[in-house]
């Protein structure tokens, strides 16, 4: 962190500025309409600076990278300035932009999976934009691609160098785009989202290693980011989006210790704390929705949303004034304004659950994926004499050996990293996936002994609610088919009430009976996935598995459906599976939580036991990466082959390995107290487990 | 379902539970597609000519004119006579008929066939698919003019049977089309809801799949018509199709073959009418599939 808090655009910078932006308006045609993504936005950057642009999804943020990179296509009208080592880029024509993107500003965006060529080797990738802007020859260009790998923390980089994208992790291939955009040494990286896609325990990797570059290198950053969290340890200063104005900007520190506009209150209060949470808890949410083409001539534009509006908010347009020494807030009542109104607590009894009377109960739960199926499958062998076919024993475990119950109206929160199985063990219980060995029980019933017909009231009580809100909903039903559909399958209501029944199903989740006639892309990604919780309660379920109902949403609205989630269970009594990487919404909503790595569940036990010490030591990696305060242990491989198991499944990533035992030998299941439980060969007992992460509130939070 | 337009704009004002620019497409009219239109009309044209033609054709399609044999186009004879003296206009109007009718059941039977084997092979997969698709994968290894030649050899020409000919052609690549949509909606989370409820086969095919799938079979249907247009001209131009003296294009083209340096209008008109039919109906499938996309003009 530079030890001058940055002033951003005001007069008494000492350094000319590297990027400077003025009076940047962007608007996009649709049709006749013109519709602004960006109003009046001024920043600058100087050399070795580190700006956040942080605003929810529609916020105009990656819009302004956009303008800055030429990425925004011919819909878009751009006007204003943008300085960029004194020269105005806008006032440029294709060519001389062309040569200054690649040469001196650099770009890493959101998704490493589709970023990269799948036909080109690593190294080729990195090399490209030295022998385009720099006229390297190639072989030159390849040693410094693979100098650059290694400069990224990737050890065996001459491998990594000629191997294909499809072999590389999620974090490595981040690393390799990183490599990418720096390859000719420009002085401006501009990132959108670049962790948004990885993995808690990555994320943490790439910003220390953003970090690290930043330091030895001088290169200034302009980071994209919708999560306030990461930015804290990046950069300097921060400029919060919200519905295409600036609205707060200033010191990353001071801005998030002390926030002053209500937006980025609301915004950092409807973070969930990295804490078990009480039942009655609820999130501070942010009422309402952003509007997309908003008129700030008619007033702030947050004050439908906002608690502390009064008639003098929508009087006219709200400037942006200096409060303090480097913050800057688009809110004449700034100053002295209350910290945002925390959710008023529900009114709810703490249960007790009993481990006899589950609902859910699984036994030595396992699932191989075999080497897929058809003819592709099969391969013909022509060694030892004889052409021969045979199907390879691709044995993939997904799931393996899991033990745990449910109980009627009990949460139980599922946390890992991608790929470790947790989707596939929920749509075990779901028997949308047969399982290879153990059992799955509902009610007292082996549910993978019935018939797809004996099926029928078991799929009226266990429901599924989904990630993805762009695909869970059918484009071509309306909300109101959508949501009759089960009734009239499971024969809940006659013809008759149908619709007042899909009324009072919209009304349960927080939608007006207008929207029934609604169809998905009318809607946004928050409105699609209450529709998605409605549709799961019309059966009128008794067990619902959420398999990250909550990740691909903004923060705020993500409060809002961890709200409604808790309120449904506690108004209905439902038990849920909770599958989510994100451990702090875990934590918000789950009596207990399950940690799984690779297949098997590592540690189980409540919230309360799993969030303090002792930890697993992969629970603890979890917990560092979250709370962002602690140098995390760099896996030794990314993407360990799936071999034969015969040790702890996470022992190759293990900080904490005591030695060939952790290799060969599957660990105990140690149980810590009555619900508690690791599997672990380290010792685990209070006294000599690993240095406890201490988990606080974020920082921020406290600060409110 | 439809939801008349009225409805939703008269929801969108009384509740406002958000703002009116979010959903741009439900207030603002849609406007028809300029491909939409312009195919719509000539293929109108086309269907209105062909269904009146024993009303507007100036003459009967077999009157002989012995005296006005190879008019030129002019006042009496539109596009000129031919070498019977026969009005190449009025014979243009029949043809349209037979055209049509050969292009619309080819297609129909194609589609009756193809969709539902590729929304099975698409939603079961693993050997059901390795079934069918490898069934239809031998009805293409044949070239498809030999196939129908086939079919049409062993037993006399006619109409309907020219057009099963064309039609059973048309059924691998139409499965193929509505397998790749169906494997693409497959990953879709709203399939596994419905798994996760229970839903019955036809249900899942029908609701579910069906109406996301219907866009693109729109167009393949419309490229299809095209095909079989075509293919029923060469099989009439090699003797195959429809018998003289019906008034067929391909016919038509086929007997104005030996006149070209002379009288070219007699291949010249049923070759122009028949690349008017192609574009109009190649236009109405590019139509057609950006209107019945659900997310037109959405913005998101």
């Amino acid at each position: 962190m530079s030890g001058m808090p940055a002033a951003l655009h005001s007069a008494s910078l000492a350094a000319e500025p590297l990027l400077e932006v003025r009076d940047l308006t962007i608007r996009y045609r649709q049709g006749d309409r013109r519709i602004t993504a960006v109003r009046d936005v001024n920043l600058s950057l100087k050399p070795g600076g580190a700006l956040a642009i942080v605003g929810e999804s529609g916020s105009g943020k990656s819009s302004v990278a956009g303008a800055i990179l030429d990425f925004l296509g011919p819909a878009a009208e751009v006007s204003g300035t943008i300085l960029f080592e004194g020269e105005n880029l806008l006032g440029l024509g294709a060519t001389p932009r062309r040569n200054i993107l690649g040469r001196r500003i650099g770009a890493v965006f959101q998704d490493p999976f589709t970023a990269l060529n799948p036909a080109l080797r690593i190294g080729r990738q990195i090399a490209e934009p030295m022998v385009q802007h720099l006229r390297l020859p190639l072989p030159e260009a390849l040693r410094r691609a693979e100098n650059a790998l290694h400069e990224m923390g990737i050890e065996r980089a001459a491998e990594v160098a000629r191997a294909f994208p499809h072999q590389l992790s999620g974090g490595m291939k981040q690393r390799a785009l990183i490599a990418a955009a720096l390859a000719c040494e420009p002085p401006l990286v501009i990132l959108d989202e670049p962790t948004t896609a990885l993995d808690v325990t990555v994320e943490a990797q790439i910003l220390r290693l953003l970090s690290r570059l930043r330091r030895d290198k001088g290169i200034s950053l302009l980071f994209i980011s919708h999560n306030l969290g990461v930015v804290r340890r990046l950069c300097d200063d921060v400029a919060v989006m919200y519905a295409s104005q600036l609205v707060e900007l200033g010191n990353v520190r001071r801005v998030l210790e002390r926030p002053t506009h209500p937006y980025s209150k609301g915004l950092l209060a409807s973070r969930p704390p990295l804490a078990a949470a009480a039942r009655s808890n609820r999130l501070a949410a942010i009422a309402g929705q952003m509007p997309t083409s908003p008129e700030p001539e008619a007033g702030c534009v947050f004050a439908p949303r906002c608690p502390f509006c009064e008639p003098r908010c929508t009087a006219g347009a709200q400037p942006l004034t200096m409060v303090g020494e480097y913050q800057e807030v688009r809110c004449w009542k700034s100053e002295g304004l209350a910290a945002w109104p925390p959710q008023p607590a529900a009114a709810v009894a703490t249960p007790h659950f009993h481990r006899g009377d589950a609902l859910v109960n699984v036994t030595r739960l396992s699932k191989i994926f075999g080497g897929g199926a058809g003819l592709p499958a099969w391969r013909l062998s022509l060694a030892g004499g004889r052409p021969r076919l045979y199907r390879p024993p691709r044995r993939i475990p997904a799931v393996n050996d899991v033990t745990f119950s449910i109980s009627p109206g009990e949460v139980l929160g599922l946390v890992g990293e991608s790929g470790c199985g947790k989707s596939t063990l929920g749509r075990l219980l779901l028997q949308l996936l047969r399982q290879s060995d153990g059992s799955v029980e509902f009610d007292g019933a082996d549910v993978a002994r019935l018939s797809s017909r004996a099926l029928a009231p078991f799929r009226k009580q266990a429901q599924l609610v989904f990630q993805n809100v762009g695909s869970s909903l059918n484009p071509r039903l309306s909300v109101g088919e959508a949501l009759s559909r089960p009734l009239a399958l499971f024969n809940l209501t006659s013809r008759r009430d149908r619709i007042q029944r899909v009324e009072a199903l919209l009304d349960m989740v927080r939608l007006p009976a207008a929207y029934r006639k609604r169809f998905p892309h009318q809607l946004s990604g928050g409105e699609r996935q209450r529709v998605a919780i409605a549709r799961a309660l019309a059966t009128e379920p008794r067990f619902i598995v959420c398999d990250e109902p909550v990740s691909a949403l903004d923060v705020s609205v993500q409060a809002t459906i961890v709200n409604l989630l808790a309120d449904l269970r506690d108004q209905l009594g439902l038990s849920y599976l909770f599958i989510s990487h994100d451990l702090a919404v875990v934590a918000q909503l789950s009596d207990r939580i399950a940690v799984m790595y690779r297949g098997r569940i590592c540690e189980i036990g409540t919230a309360t036991d799993v969030l303090a010490p002792p930890h697993h030591p992969y629970t603890r990696m979890l917990l560092a990466s979250a709370a962002n305060d602690e140098p995390v242990v760099e896996p030794i491989a990314a993407g360990v082959a799936a071999g034969p198991q015969t040790g702890c499944v996470f022992a190759a990533r293990c900080p904490h390995k005591i030695g060939a035992i952790c290799h060969t030998t599957p660990p105990p299941v140690k149980a810590l107290s009555e619900s508690h439980a690791i599997a672990c060969h380290l010792d685990i007992a209070p006294s000599t487990a690993p240095t406890p992460v201490v988990v606080h509130l974020d920082a921020q939070r406290a600060a409110i | 379902m439809v939801v008349p337009l009225t409805d939703l704009v008269t929801d969108l004002a009384t509740d406002l539970p958000i703002d009116l620019a979010a959903a741009p497409d439900i207030h603002q009219r849609r406007r028809l597609p300029a491909s939409l239109v312009i195919g719509g009309l000539i293929v109108l044209t086309l269907f209105t000519a062909a269904a009146l033609a024993q009303w507007i054709a100036p003459y009967p399609y077999d009157q002989m004119h012995i005296r006005d044999r190879f008019a030129p186009p002019g006042w009496h004879y539109f596009a000129g006579t031919d070498e019977y003296g026969r009005d190449v206009f009025s014979r243009l109007l029949f043809g349209s008929q037979l055209s049509l009718a050969l292009g619309a059941t080819a297609t129909i039977i194609a589609m009756a066939i193809g969709v539902p084997l590729g929304l099975i092979a698409g939603y079961r997969r693993g050997w059901v698919d390795e079934v069918i698709m490898r069934c239809l994968d031998v009805m293409l290894a044949f070239p498809p003019i030999m196939l129908v030649l086939l079919i049409l050899a062993v037993t006399p020409p006619s109409l309907v049977k020219t057009s099963i000919a064309i039609g059973v052609l048309a059924v691998a690549p139409i499965a193929r089309v509505t397998r790749s949509v169906t494997l693409d909606l497959m990953s879709g989370e709203f399939i596994e809801a419905a798994r996760a409820r229970g839903e019955r086969l036809s249900y899942m095919l029908l609701r579910e799949l069906l109406p996301n799938i219907w866009p693109v079979l729109m167009v393949e249907a419309s490229l299809r018509v095209v095909f079989a247009v075509l293919l029923g001209a060469v099989l009439s131009f090699l003797g195959f199709g429809v018998q003289p003296p019906a008034a067929d294009w391909g016919l038509m083209i086929s007997n104005g073959r030996a006149f070209v340096d002379t009288a070219p209008w007699i291949s010249l008109a049923p070759g122009i009418a028949m690349s008017i039919t192609v574009i109009g109906i190649s236009l109405v499938g590019d139509g057609l599939r950006e209107v019945l996309d659900p997310k037109l003009g959405a913005g998101r």
